[in-house]
């Protein structure tokens, strides 16, 4: 794991926006980058404050870091930040401070074989990871990706999910949406449900899940069924962040701080703390 | 022993103030707190360092109620960050008792160590030297030694004086200490005198075991009633001198702005509220109980020690008369 | 006081007892002499704490916000004050007669338990024991207007002089001895927040100063923020506040709430009155400043 390693790990570094990507109606991906490439390295998982500068800060999970060209944030509109941040153009700097947490524990799963779990804009931070596997083929083995969002337009990431990641060696890839619509023809139904038909085997597999509350409840009740141990389960807990370096206060589950001592946590963890997640 | 006589206090205050800013303790109008002997009026002004304490915790000095980060300056798509405001001016707190003192340890602990230094705070706290008043008659709300803090001997002060009645005894515990008594060596005196006796506290907790127990109570229907009178005003957390927690807030005039940091309260709804809408702790209960487990369950498991000193202020200024020594009086009964 | 302390918990546990209430708001005795808190009984049990002495202080009419989502039947002890704020909350719509039992008690006037406290602590200087407290100072109205059952004497108000004589000197002040007046007032500020937590008239789900989109008021505790928040809580109290002190009380800086307060009692009463707020409870009744209407005739809207 990656530490911000600045002399003031509460001031951001100003990098300039390089792409804007729209991914659903209310997801954009943004690429930033700053004069010497990337403004910090990351692993898969971690986070980073992303700040308008004049309006508002908010904690994002990275979506990608591509080598050191740049990094990029799969961000949705839920607030007055991610509004504002919604107008921006391609162009604009903006700054970025981080990287916090742990971040998914990428060695802990070598030689595993990977079911990622995702709902909505749960597939940013998990993207992280499954491109790393995807990067370090041969350090994994069988990936499995299931998705599910509420419409074809709420799925992230379309390209990758249809065209790149399916044709990437022993990879499978489940996407589904909650309601039928004209020109879908692939599954229809929420993720837990159809997780619990597609059953996957936990013999040596990992399943690290991330999406809205009421599905992660419902996805890690039918992991369990289906015998996954407390260690096997791995998630990204999301809880409202200001400073990133667990001095704040606010974002505490019992004595953790999810920006610090997560937000990365296996589900024998979490079971150790109070029931807030 | 050096001592330092009392006729001889407002004329060490002002040599200490040539080369810092020295907050002493001292009742202003109605009020009372920590207060920047440069700011001290000396006709209205009183100083109240022969008083049990004061109302307001000195940690503002180390830990602004709002404290600007970095300004800021737009320039057509750019954004420039023009300064970063850390404070390295040297600072003395003058007169803070043990459970202050150890709220600021608390403070080193949260803002000094695990992971990141916070580097606003260690540039003031590296500025800083405290002096402590060793207190020797407890108040009536006093519970500090419960709390595992010895009010005649805060182990982190850089002095301590004693008061014997008509001196204090001076006493510089570190090199800081050390330099600082060495500005004012020539108002010291050398004299033997009588160090006075700790009296007995009249309010005592019995803290130990606590944290554990705490740990299986999460869902004890004990938060539902011990919650019940609380208005989740931010009073506790404001007069309290280990609460830390802090928001991050911006403010633009036009083109140029600064980013700051100020004092918030775990009691706010608004405090977990997460731009989606989601808040982990929407109701009193559940934000009544994440401060008292913050005090003494959650803190004693990541630092090894309580996030309470026994000063008793939130005892004195809560409107609904809630009471931290009872709380821990009822988790040890239930 | 004893008489009327003991007729409460007799009521209280009559109520629980039959059902009537399943909550009986009233006080019990704290650690000291001089405090007295509130509490809530449930059960006939709990019922035996119950106190009213001298130091029975608050407005617990803000406690009801609470419980205003909820189905219980509540048993509610007030005084004049007080009840003005169950009026309040009853014009507000916050909360339904029929779910509450009001027991008044004819108002002798109180002793302030936090001043007692403070005065007690150490901290600080010392001040004289009051035997009234500031807010009771200036009461016009000690006797409930709304109750089911009343207890002790009729009380005569109990006014110290014109109530409005501050509000009148600061009038007569020009704008910058006004302006530093408030400046200074008001630079003191912790944002604690704890005159809107206690306030009764304070019941909007979310408040102006919690709102994130956009956010209204900054957090700073600069004067310019300070006033600001001040200035849009005072304007949301025009027409609005009971008198009943509790904001001024509970400040721990002391700022002067009831002062700023007490300008827009004065005025609403002369620019749209006669009218005191939550004097009386007429169903459907429109108290000035609370509708809203197109053809209003002031066009600032």
């Amino acid at each position: 794991m990656h530490q911000c390693n600045c002399e003031n790990p509460l001031l951001p570094t100003i990098v300039e926006v390089v792409d804007i990507k729209d991914e659903t109606s209310d997801v954009k991906s943004f690429y930033v980058k700053s004069e010497e490439g990337v403004p910090f390295n990351v692993m898969p998982g971690q986070l980073a404050m992303v700040s308008l500068i004049p309006v508002g800060e908010g904690m994002f999970s990275v979506s990608w870091q591509e080598e050191q060209e740049y990094l990029q944030f799969a961000i949705k509109r839920v607030g007055l930040m991610t509004d504002e941040l919604h107008k921006i153009e391609v162009g604009q700097k903006i700054g970025v401070r981080g990287p916090y947490g742990n971040g998914f524990p990428v060695e802990d799963c070598q030689g595993k074989d990977m079911l990622f779990i995702a709902g909505g804009i749960g597939l940013a931070p998990l993207r992280s990871f499954i491109k790393y596997c995807f990067k370090h083929r041969e350090d994994y083995g069988k990936i499995q990706i299931l998705y599910g969002s509420r419409s074809y337009d709420d799925l992230c990431f379309k390209d990758e999910l249809f065209e790149k990641w399916p044709q990437e060696k022993d990879t499978e890839v489940y996407v589904t949406i909650d309601n039928a619509e004209e020109g879908w023809d692939g599954h229809v139904g929420f993720v837990p449900s159809y997780l619990e038909e597609l059953n996957p085997n936990p013999a040596g597999k990992i399943a690290v899940t991330c999406g809205p509350p009421i599905m992660i409840k419902f996805v890690l009740q039918a992991l369990e069924k289906m015998g996954y141990s407390d260690e096997q389960v791995i998630t990204t807990l999301e809880m409202r962040m200001k400073c990133g370096i667990g001095k704040c206060g606010r974002c505490n589950i019992g004595s953790q701080y999810i920006c610090l001592d997560g937000p990365v946590f296996n589900l024998a963890q979490l079971r150790e703390l109070p029931p807030e997640w | 022993m050096q001592i330092l006589n009392k006729n001889k206090l407002k004329a060490a205050l002002n040599k200490l103030a040539e080369t810092a800013d020295v907050f002493v303790p001292a009742a202003r109008g109605e009020n009372s707190g920590f207060y920047s002997w440069k700011t001290f009026d000396q006709e209205k002004d009183e100083l109240m360092l022969e008083a049990l304490n004061v109302y307001l915790p000195p940690k503002n000095v180390l830990f602004p109620q709002t404290e600007r980060m970095y300004s800021f300056q737009e320039e057509g798509s750019g954004v420039v960050i023009k300064e970063s405001f850390e404070d390295s001016s040297p600072t003395v707190i003058f007169g803070a008792r043990a459970c202050d003192v150890a709220a600021i340890d608390c403070f080193d602990d949260v803002f000094l160590t695990r992971g990141y230094e916070d580097t606003f705070y260690k540039s003031r706290r590296d500025n800083t030297t405290i002096i402590a008043n060793a207190c020797y008659q407890p108040g009536p709300n006093c519970f500090c030694a419960s709390m595992g803090v010895n009010p005649t001997d805060p182990a982190t002060a850089d002095i301590i004086i004693r008061d014997t009645g008509e001196d204090y005894v001076w006493e510089a515990r570190t090199e800081k200490g050390t330099a600082l008594t060495q500005k004012i060596a020539d108002l010291l005196e050398n004299k033997e005198v009588k160090i006075p006796e700790l009296q007995a506290f009249s309010k005592n907790v019995e803290y130990d075991g606590v944290a554990a127990k705490l740990k299986g109570m999460f869902e004890h229907p004990i938060w539902d009633k011990l919650s019940e009178a609380c208005q989740t005003c931010g009073i506790c957390t404001y007069v309290c001198p280990s609460c830390y927690c802090f928001d991050i807030q911006v403010k633009s005039f036009g083109e140029e702005g600064y980013r700051f940091r100020c004092y918030d309260s775990c009691m706010y709804r608004e405090y977990s509220q997460m731009a989606g809408g989601h808040n982990p702790r929407e109701d009193a209960k559940e934000r009544f109980r994440n401060r008292f487990l913050h005090k003494l369950e959650f803190f004693q498991e990541r630092y090894g020690k309580p996030l309470c000193v026994g000063c008793g202020r939130c005892i004195v200024a809560c409107p609904a008369g809630i009471s931290i020594t009872e709380i821990i009086k009822e988790i040890k009964e239930a | 006081m004893k008489d009327i302390s003991n007729k409460i918990k007799e009521i209280a546990k009559k109520l629980l007892e039959n059902g009537q209430v399943d909550i009986f708001m009233a006080w019990e005795k704290g650690e000291y002499p001089f405090q007295t808190k509130p509490f809530f009984a449930r059960n006939t049990e709990e019922a035996d704490k119950i106190i009213f002495d001298e130091y029975s202080i608050h407005n617990l009419s803000n406690s009801l916000l609470k419980f205003r989502d909820r189905p219980e039947k509540i048993g509610i002890v007030v005084k004049g004050c007080d009840s003005r704020g169950i009026v309040r909350l009853l014009e507000d719509n916050q909360f339904q007669r029929e779910r509450l039992y009001i027991v008044g008690v004819n108002c002798p006037g109180m002793k302030d338990p936090l001043k007692a406290m403070k005065n007690n602590s150490g901290f600080g200087k010392k001040t004289e024991e009051e035997d009234l407290a500031d807010k009771c100072r200036n009461c016009m109205q000690p006797n409930p207007v709304i109750y089911d059952e009343i207890l002790g004497d009729i009380q005569e108000a109990h006014l110290e002089g014109d109530r409005f004589a501050r509000v009148k000197e600061i009038e007569n002040m020009s704008p910058d001895e006004r302006y530093s007046f408030f400046e200074e007032s008001l630079s003191k500020c912790i944002r604690c927040y704890a005159c809107r937590q206690v306030c009764v008239a304070c019941n909007c789900r979310t408040c102006i100063f919690d709102e994130t989109k956009p956010q209204w008021v900054g957090r700073e505790s600069s004067s310019s923020d300070n006033m600001m928040y001040h200035l849009v809580r005072a304007s949301h109290m025009a027409g609005r506040c009971v008198e009943c002190g509790e904001c001024e009380r509970v400040c721990p800086v002391n700022i002067p709430l009831m002062l700023i307060n007490r300008k827009l009692i004065k005025d609403v009463d002369q620019f749209f009155g006669p009218y005191e707020a939550g004097m009386e409870y007429i169903e459907g009744a429109i108290p000035p400043l609370s509708v809203y209407r197109e053809n209003d005739p002031d066009d600032f809207i």
